[in-house]
């Protein structure tokens, strides 16, 4: 694809999105949580579509399609099985709603802090946060430059793609906080759905005669990428090392359990809940049904990331519909890379600032979380470019860090007896598993770094706990408030 | 059932469901079932019925205005 109708169409993109961007701004209140909460007051059908743009990312169509086409079916199921940990949110999406509003929590980890009555707990979760998603958002970006060089040709260099990613999401963030990247995010669902669901039906009827054709081809030419472990990659270790942090993300990932914070009532977290799953029930199938069809039709690829950049490049797809397709998941990686900055940048105020110098009032406070949107964003870009190989594979490493949050996390609602010296020691050592084994390789018993981390972080959470005093008194003030609320709301 | 019992009552429900989801698809008949209608419907089929039982909690949810 011409480099200049690439370069006019994300200008395009961008222009559209800065001028949502800034409406959203002429609407935004002036404290810390208009910034980066949007005031609490979130509409069901918006949150909904910021929560699929910020969870579903440039992995979904590039690393996903990806797994499908070395691993098959195997693929569906680690994805689908993500989709259901939203069974979390039932349990959990309204108790950070309530303990959100009641104590005016601007993140997951200041709860986590005021809960375990522990400074330390909140600047040590916030500051885990900030090591385990930078590599994640960094992947982002990494995943529009390939993108983008390969549908150019090559000739869109890989640091340019990456720099403009950078520079949109930054924008964006800057000018309107939550409540731009919310606007923003629900333009970019909507191109990601959209585009994504057209070009899978060009797909299926230009190149297989419909689905069942393409079905039919797979189970005559491939009919192990039916089954798992099917062609090998898929094998239950493999499987329940990649699938098992990812269940965790709607509670591990802070930019994600933050939305839990911003619905204006429950009726509208159920929106967003439901909006979520039935967007991401589309969108993983189309995902899987494009890694299916570049087996059928690309199938000697050496790299199966570029499997969607070069089904992209043949003629199957009209040449329009294959820009938006770049555009679709362009904006998938820029509306997650923006929320967790933005994310990043309010626990670093709240959490690490705040809590070292309590002087600090709200002014100076917005203040120094807009500062740090865009350090954290020319952070994120200097890791982008130290290119590494596979997509999947830096995501799933995050994912298995960040899950050493959900023990504390779960005792905080359903454990008296949980303890900051708990999390203290879940967060760190699990975390330092985490790094050890993704980045030495070690895969002790055969089990993935996600299944280790989880172990240790709640051995030690449990463990430590309960050689440990709890705060009683905070415990129960919060528990008691929580009961009754949920009891009045029908919550289970 | 008071709400304490549904509380246990659908997380059992869920962990079963997630169970199966992880071991199902590996075990015979699923894993020589080279077709369409093996492990691909399967796991489509478990995570509707997880919509389902979501659409079914959350409408149970009530603010203060009654709704």
């Amino acid at each position: 694809m011409d480099a200049n109708t690439i370069y006019l169409a994300l200008f395009l993109y961008f222009i559209v999105g800065s001028i949502i961007a800034r409406q959203a701004r002429s609407k935004l209140g002036s404290g810390v949580n208009d910034f980066f909460l949007a005031g609490r007051a979130l509409g069901g059908v918006i949150a909904a579509l910021t929560y699929s743009a910020t969870t579903y990312s440039a992995f979904m169509l590039v690393g996903l399609a990806g797994f499908t086409y070395i691993g098959g079916v195997g693929a569906l199921g680690f994805e689908l099985i993500y989709l259901s940990g939203l069974i979390l949110v039932a349990f959990f999406g309204p108790r950070f709603w309530l303990v959100g509003k009641r104590y005016n929590y601007l993140t997951p980890t200041e709860m986590l802090g005021d809960r375990y009555d522990s400074r330390a707990v909140a600047i040590v979760s916030a500051v885990a946060a900030v090591i385990f998603l930078i590599p994640y958002s960094a992947v982002q970006l990494i995943g529009i430059g390939a993108l983008l060089e390969g549908i150019s040709g090559g000739a869109i260099p890989y640091l340019v793609g990456v720099s403009v990613a950078a520079v949109i999401a930054v924008y964006w963030t800057w000018t309107g906080g939550l409540k731009a990247v919310a606007w923003t995010d629900s333009l970019q669902a909507a191109v990601m759905l959209t585009v994504a669901v057209l070009s899978v039906i060009f797909i299926a009827y230009r190149a297989f005669d419909g689905f069942g054709g393409m079905f039919a081809q797979l189970e005559a030419q491939y009919p192990q990428w039916l089954t798992v472990p099917g062609p090998g990659f898929f094998n239950i270790n493999a499987f329940v090392g990649l699938t098992l942090p990812w269940f965790f993300f709607s509670l591990s990932n802070p930019q994600v359990s933050q939305r839990l914070f911003m619905p204006g009532s429950l009726g509208q977290m159920r929106i967003m809940v439901m909006g979520f799953l039935i967007f991401g029930f589309i969108y993983t199938l189309v995902s899987i049904i494009w890694g299916f069809s570049a087996r059928l039709l690309l199938p000697d690829l050496e790299v199966a990331d570029s499997a969607t950049p070069v089904l992209l490049s043949m003629n199957i797809v009209p040449n329009i519909v294959a820009l938006l397709v770049m555009l679709g998941i362009s904006a998938a990686a820029i509306s997650t890379v923006n929320s967790i900055i933005l994310s990043l940048s309010s626990m670093v105020c709240r959490d690490v600032f705040k809590n070292i110098s309590r002087q600090i009032d709200e002014d100076r406070e917005l203040l120094i979380g807009k500062i740090f949107v865009p350090l954290f964003t020319v952070f994120i870009l200097a890791f982008a470019t130290v290119r590494l190989d596979l997509i999947a594979a830096l995501s799933v490493a995050s994912s298995a860090g960040l899950l050493v949050m959900v023990p504390a996390l779960i005792g905080a609602f359903f454990w008296k007896r949980g303890t900051s010296a708990g999390v203290l020691s879940s967060v760190i050592l699990g975390g330092l598993t985490a790094m050890i084994l993704q980045y030495s390789g070690w895969r002790p018993l055969e089990l993935w770094p996600g299944v280790w981390s989880g172990i240790v972080s709640v051995t030690l959470f449990v463990g430590v706990s309960l050689l440990t005093a709890p705060p009683e008194k905070k415990a129960g003030e919060f528990l008691g408030y929580l009961n009754t609320e949920l009891n009045r709301r029908k919550v289970i | 059932m008071s709400l304490k019992q549904q509380r246990i009552f659908w997380a059992l429900l869920f962990l079963v469901m997630i169970l199966a989801a992880f071991i199902i698809p590996f075990l015979p008949p699923l894993k020589d079932l080279p077709r369409v209608y093996g492990a691909f419907l399967f796991w489509n089929i478990f995570a509707l019925v997880v919509i389902v039982c979501l659409g079914i909690i959350t409408a149970r949810w009530r603010d203060d205005d009654g709704r």
